[in-house]
């Protein structure tokens, strides 16, 4: 078995090899220009490392943020948008809604497709799925002339109530193939994300085409390149929701690939949960401009269907781009290792959203950066130490980072010590992390004190301990492999795929045969992306159901049972939504009809992934007699800590306070807190006064 | 070290009430009936300290509401004082003029109980789809014909529900499920704040909430202080005139700057009127303020101390301090001017730093069914925003309004509509070095072919349209029609014949600035994009160059 991943992110490639013996891993720096030239660099290197050849690799797992980067920078294909007539711009006009009250200045992200490439067709569907008005022939053919003219290439087509009856979309797709060049590349909105709603629908719809060109002339390359050299193996594609799928599929929907990175370390922190038996784990990873956060059930994390791409007004919600496309349930929350600390009109400490990024980068990075940063609040604490930071590519200057704190933070505030502004700050940043998990968790009506804090990245086990305390967490679980976890997570994800449907009809007013028609056809279509590469014994394939009172905006979701028939599957549904509604507010609302709003399906291969290998602890191994002073955030004195190196913790508690430095993070476990190697090497640390 | 350590303690004590709000705002938005509130967002929460002063609001509440319900509370609690108030009580009332300035808004106060004694309240509001009267319309002659006013009262006594008051409200509604619905989901986002409230509290072993009441205020208001006192002191004066029902109608103000507080007296406005377009003096002074505060002090929270900085009055009776018994169901068609009438205020203190005249007051598009088939649908048609002082007007946005559109599919789903375009107009945000932003058109029918009915209760600015500043022009003025060649010219209720069409052409954004200044790149772009027609780049703008692309359709 020899098992690649490939994670292109926007700075660096991590390429991870699985073996029968376990992980090894390469990092490089990403090409934005030629992403598959690091890549196979990459792969070169790991194969040299382990003596094999391209022949030996059996799978290939990919997640990239190429599209992602490509909508943000606008650096996708030049498109066009063929929709109804009189409803062009709706791309442009959006929600129609401002997304700060009181900010008079806020703008709006240019549309994807401009104004002058929109083309209204004179066709009409009713809400009800019937045909107003056909399109002409002669009405296509016009717009085909057009497109010409303009060079586009790539369509995106989305008419109104498509969701509801795809005919329009599929006769002009099929007309404008017939007609325009074969490399134009043509996008139905039904087919892309099939939900009511059309601005967002047509947001992915254009979204999709975008970026379809460039995304297949870089898979090409890079599949050419790896077949070239003899790869024999299979393909896979990481997908937003922490699904592999074919190329091929991947090629219809690069959509979907936006946020596949993030989900491999979804993956990765929801394989470490399992290994652990941990069956609620709150996933918190720390980056160096944000940190994201994930809350995964019994191994599986939560998803949603929505997503917005590139917050591009101070990372504000509403800002980007939204995109309908099945996806990890990711909140983002502007608080980094770069984040930069800053006091406001109110004298009101703050942390981030802004940050200083990699350029110029915090102040102890002596790069230019003045900015005090979280990472340099820690680093006046002693939580980070200046030598062998980031396998000492950076050689730290604790100096600048303490005039930083001290100039910024310590004077307009009147702290008395520069550590006790930078414990202000790092307090802040656990106080945000913790309040967003919160407000996430309960937003999702979840018990978050009974979970197991995940944390990764390279500031996660800074913070860990102080969060896990603010959240009434007993429980903090932090994986190796940390520094290369999407593309280990790459590897632990199952081949499925999604798809919805929306009805948005009283379940009392369903034509059930009808819909069991539909049904069915989205089941053969999902299973059949799925068959394409696993065994059709292995997929299953499930149906949820989401449900509302008519008129509500709170949907909550049933599985469909399988065995029962459809029909009375569906008065099923209406006892159980009643049932669960009293539980949530104590009450249920009489003679309001129960609406089914979508349902949606997910084929999945039912094969384990595979599981890391066991590792060995290793407890004989003698700790240097190290220590380091650091300050306590709540205490506000120094301590010392003891310094005891990862390979070191074994399955032997150790009482905090100890740090424990690695090469791309470090794990702060204080006082009131232990420590524990699990067997597959990953730390546990529990709270001992709790 | 203490003084420094409580800052942060306090820091974050601030930002965990703001989520608290946001929390009980979010509740509310799932469990709201009616697209137009769910996608509006038509409702606020707060949560106010023991003396009743309002600490924090959710931000995604709209001003109208936010800025109403600060001061709701205490006249509530002046009604059914705080010490005869047992845990569990509830209290409520959809007064205009204690609440939100129509009986549609609910207002719900919560007292939050904390070893024993009351330590906080928890309020919320929102629009509630139906009570009765003759329901959306301006038509009201008073607040009686414009449905069923509760006065302040307990909406649960203890543990017990009110069933009485809910059966008078589902009595008079013509949605009375959905109403009771609505009534009761204020009820339990409230409860769900107190939770989090008392959690937090004994998180940080907090006895009462005068501490953090002491630092949010003693913080907001100085820096609203700051804030205000780089605006030039004096008195300022500004006058706006309106379609008004069926005769124009005037606003006019004197803002007194100085000493780090901002007055507006509203003397000289009309007289109010027999027509549900009155506003009352806290829906006016919640919009009033709010424009004050979103251009000079934007990044302050709203709550007790940042408001009191700015003082809104009027002699009674006119139509910005309308008195019971008049009708103000359409209160937001004057209220929602008012940031319009203040701004042009404060473009007299700093001139050239002031956002142009926006489309104001929300096109509500209030339809029925007139024939056999019974339905309503509510939606929003929403025009161009005034350019900035350096840059466009945003197109087809609200402002001041917080809310956004239904869109189209949704609507059609919800009522037997068809929309057959909603586009943007060209040459319709008004000429300047920065554009007013665009205005839209819409074109609605019947889907069976039955008579729909109008009510044309806040099509405003049909006369003329919002004013640029700086020199740039106006915007161009809102448009309505029936498809049968009937121009609608008042707020009046007007049947939509089967068969025909409701054309409604929104308000464009003022301009900003000499039109001459515009780059030429801006107006060439315009013009490819059909934004800007080639004869207004002609006679507003330098010459366009010959190689200006066409529009290609």
């Amino acid at each position: 078995m020899l098992r690649i991943a490939i994670d292109i992110g926007g700075t660096f490639t991590d390429v991870v090899a699985q073996t029968s013996e376990g992980f090894t891993s390469a990092k490089v720096l990403t090409q934005p220009t030629q992403p598959e030239v690091g890549a196979m660099d990459g792969v070169q290197r790991l194969l040299k490392k382990l003596s094999k050849n391209v022949a030996d690799i059996s799978d290939v797992v990919h997640g990239t943020t190429l599209a992602t980067n490509a909508l943000i920078e606008r650096r996708g294909a030049k498109t066009a948008f063929v929709t109804t007539a009189g409803f062009r711009d709706v791309l442009e006009m959006r929600y129609e809604k401002r997304f700060d009250q009181y900010a008079l200045d806020i703008e709006f992200p240019e549309p994807i497709v401009p104004r002058l490439l929109r083309f209204g067709l004179d066709e009409r569907i009713l809400a009800d799925g019937s045909v107003l008005k056909a399109p002409s022939i002669d009405d296509i053919n016009n717009i085909a002339h057009a497109l010409k003219q303009q060079n586009v290439e790539a369509v995106a087509i989305g008419f109104l109530h498509s969701y509801k009856n795809l005919s329009h979309e599929k006769l002009v797709a099929q007309r404008l193939s017939d007609l325009l060049d074969k490399q134009v590349t043509i996008c139905l909105s039904a087919e892309v994300a099939g939900e009511i709603r059309e601005y967002e629908r047509f947001s992915t719809v254009c979204a999709n085409a975008y970026v379809r060109p460039l995304m297949s002339r870089y898979l090409d390359k890079l599949l050419g390149q790896l077949n070239e050299q003899g790869f024999k193996g299979s393909f896979l594609m990481m997908l937003s929701d922490g699904a592999l799928t074919t190329l091929e599929n991947a090629l219809r929907f690069p959509i979907r690939l936006v946020e596949g990175g993030p989900a491999g370390g979804v993956a990765l922190a929801a394989q470490v949960a399992t290994e652990i038996g941990s069956a609620k784990t709150l996933s918190l990873d720390v980056g160096g401009t944000t940190a994201k956060i994930c809350f995964i059930e019994n191994g599986t994390p939560k998803t949603a269907r929505r997503f917005e791409i590139g917050r591009a007004w101070k990372g504000l919600k509403g800002s980007g781009l939204p995109v309908r496309v099945p996806t990890v349930e990711l909140v983002e929350i502007g608080a980094g290792g770069g984040s930069i600390a800053t006091v406001d009109a109110l004298q009101r400490l703050r942390v981030g959203p802004q940050s200083a990024s990699a350029v110029p980068g915090p102040a102890a990075y002596a790069q230019g950066g003045t900015d005090a940063t979280l990472t340099d609040a820690h680093i006046t604490l002693g939580n980070l130490d200046p030598e062998g930071f980031a396998n000492g590519m950076i050689q730290l200057q604790p100096l600048l980072a303490r005039n930083a704190v001290a100039e910024h933070i310590q004077a307009p505030l009147a702290f008395d010590t520069a550590e006790s502004a930078a414990s202000g700050i790092v307090e802040l940043a656990n106080e945000t992390l913790a309040n967003a998990a919160r407000v996430h968790g309960i937003e999702l009506g979840l018990d978050i004190a009974s979970f197991d804090l995940l944390v990764s990245g390279g500031g996660g086990g800074l913070h860990g301990a102080r969060i896990a305390e603010k959240l009434g967490i007993k429980r903090v679980l932090v994986p190796r492999n940390a520094g290369v976890g999407s593309a280990v997570g790459f590897l632990h994800s199952p081949v499925a795929f999604k798809s919805a449907l929306s009805v948005l009809e009283p379940l009392s007013e369903i034509d059930s045969d009808q819909l069991a028609q539909r049904l069915t056809e989205l089941e053969n279509s999902v299973r059949s992306v799925v068959a394409d590469a696993v065994p059709s014994e292995w997929i299953e394939v499930r149906v949820n159901a989401e449900l509302r009172y008519q008129g509500q905006g709170l949907e909550l979701s049933f599985e469909l049972s399988p065995d029962a028939g459809f029909s009375e599957a569906l008065v099923h549904l209406e006892n159980k939504f009643r049932n669960r509604y009293q539980e949530i507010y104590g009450f249920v609302l009489e003679n309001i009809a129960v609406e089914l709003v979508a349902l949606s399906v997910n084929a999945k291969d039912t094969r384990t992934p595979t599981s890391s290998p066991t590792f060995i602890p290793n407890t004989v191994r003698l700790c240097p007699k190290n220590t380091r002073s650091i300050h306590n955030v709540q205490t506000g004195d120094s301590g010392e800590y003891r310094v005891v190196p990862r390979d070191a913790v074994g399955c032997q508690v150790m009482v905090g306070p100890i740090v424990i430095p690695e090469a791309q993070t470090t794990t702060l476990v204080p006082s009131g807190w232990s420590v524990v190697g699990s067997t597959h090497g990953h730390l546990i640390m529990s709270r001992t006064n709790a | 070290m203490n003084h420094s350590k409580d800052t942060v303690v306090n820091n974050v004590l601030w930002n965990r009430l703001i989520s608290v709000c946001e929390e009980q705002a979010n509740a509310l938005l799932r469990t709201a009936f009616g697209a137009i509130v769910r996608e509006a967002g038509d409702l606020s929460a707060g949560v106010f300290n023991s003396r009743g002063e309002m600490l924090a609001q959710a931000v995604t509440g709209t001003p109208g509401h936010v800025n109403t319900m600060a001061a709701s509370v205490s006249a509530i609690l002046n009604i059914l004082p705080a010490d005869t108030l047992v845990p569990g009580d509830v209290l409520v009332t959809n007064d205009p003029w204690i609440g939100a300035g129509h009986v549609f808004d609910f207002v719900v106060v919560s007292p939050a109980f904390f070893n024993g004694k009351i330590v906080g309240y928890l309020a919320s509001t929102s629009h509630i789809v139906d009570v009765g009267g003759l329901g959306w319309s301006a038509e009201g002659r008073t607040v009686y014909e414009e449905g069923v006013t509760i006065p302040v009262m307990h909406l649960r006594r203890g543990d017990k529900l009110n069933e009485d008051l809910l059966s008078v409200v589902t009595a008079n509604s013509r949605v009375p499920h959905e109403a009771r619905g609505d009534i009761l989901s204020l009820l339990t986002s409230n409860d769900t704040g107190i939770d989090r409230l008392v959690d937090l509290m004994r998180e940080y072993t907090l006895a009462t909430l005068d501490g953090i009441s002491d630092f949010i205020f003693s913080r907001s208001a100085a820096a609203t202080r700051t804030a205000l006192e780089k605006v030039p002191a004096g008195t300022y004066q500004n006058s706006l005139q309106l379609d008004g029902y069926d005769a124009a109608i005037e606003l006019q103000a004197t803002m007194e700057i100085g000493g780090g507080l901002v007055s507006v007296d509203l003397a000289g406005s009309s007289a109010a009127l027999e027509r549900g377009i009155n506003c009352p003096l806290n829906y006016t002074a919640a919009y009033a303020a709010f424009g004050i505060r979103a251009l000079l002090t934007p990044d302050i929270p709203n709550n007790h101390a940042s408001l009191a900085a700015v003082r809104i009055t009027a002699p009674p009776n006119l139509i910005v301090s309308a008195e019971r018994p008049a009708a103000v169901s359409a209160r937001h068609v004057v209220g929602q001017a008012l940031p319009d009438l203040v701004l042009g205020c404060l473009e007299k203190a700093l001139p050239g730093k002031v956002i142009a005249e926006s489309s104001g007051a929300l096109w509500t598009i209030a339809l029925s069914g007139a024939g056999p088939s019974k339905f309503t649908s509510l939606n929003v048609a929403l025009g161009g925003m005034g350019a900035r002082s350096n840059s466009d007007g945003l197109s087809t946005t609200a402002f001041p309004s917080g809310v956004g559109a239904v869109p189209v599919e949704a609507a059609e789903i919800a009522a037997p509509l068809i929309y057959h375009s909603k586009e943007f107009v060209a040459d319709s945000g008004g000429a300047g070095q920065f554009r007013g932003g665009l205005s839209q058109q819409i074109v609605i029918g019947s889907r069976i072919d039955e008579d729909i009915s109008l009510s044309a209760a806040a099509f405003e600015r049909l006369n003329a349209g919002p004013a640029g500043r700086q020199g740039g022009k106006a915007g161009a003025a809102g448009y309505v029609a029936i498809s049968d060649g009937t121009t609608i010219t008042d707020k009046g209720t007007y049947v939509i014949p089967r068969g025909e069409t409701l054309i409604l052409r929104t308000p464009g954004g003022g301009g900003f600035g000499d039109p001459k200044k515009r780059k030429k790149e801006a107006v060439t772009h315009d013009v490819s994009h059909g934004l800007i027609s080639e004869e207004s780049a002609d006679k507003n703008y330098l010459l366009v160059n010959e190689e200006s692309t066409n529009e290609t359709i």
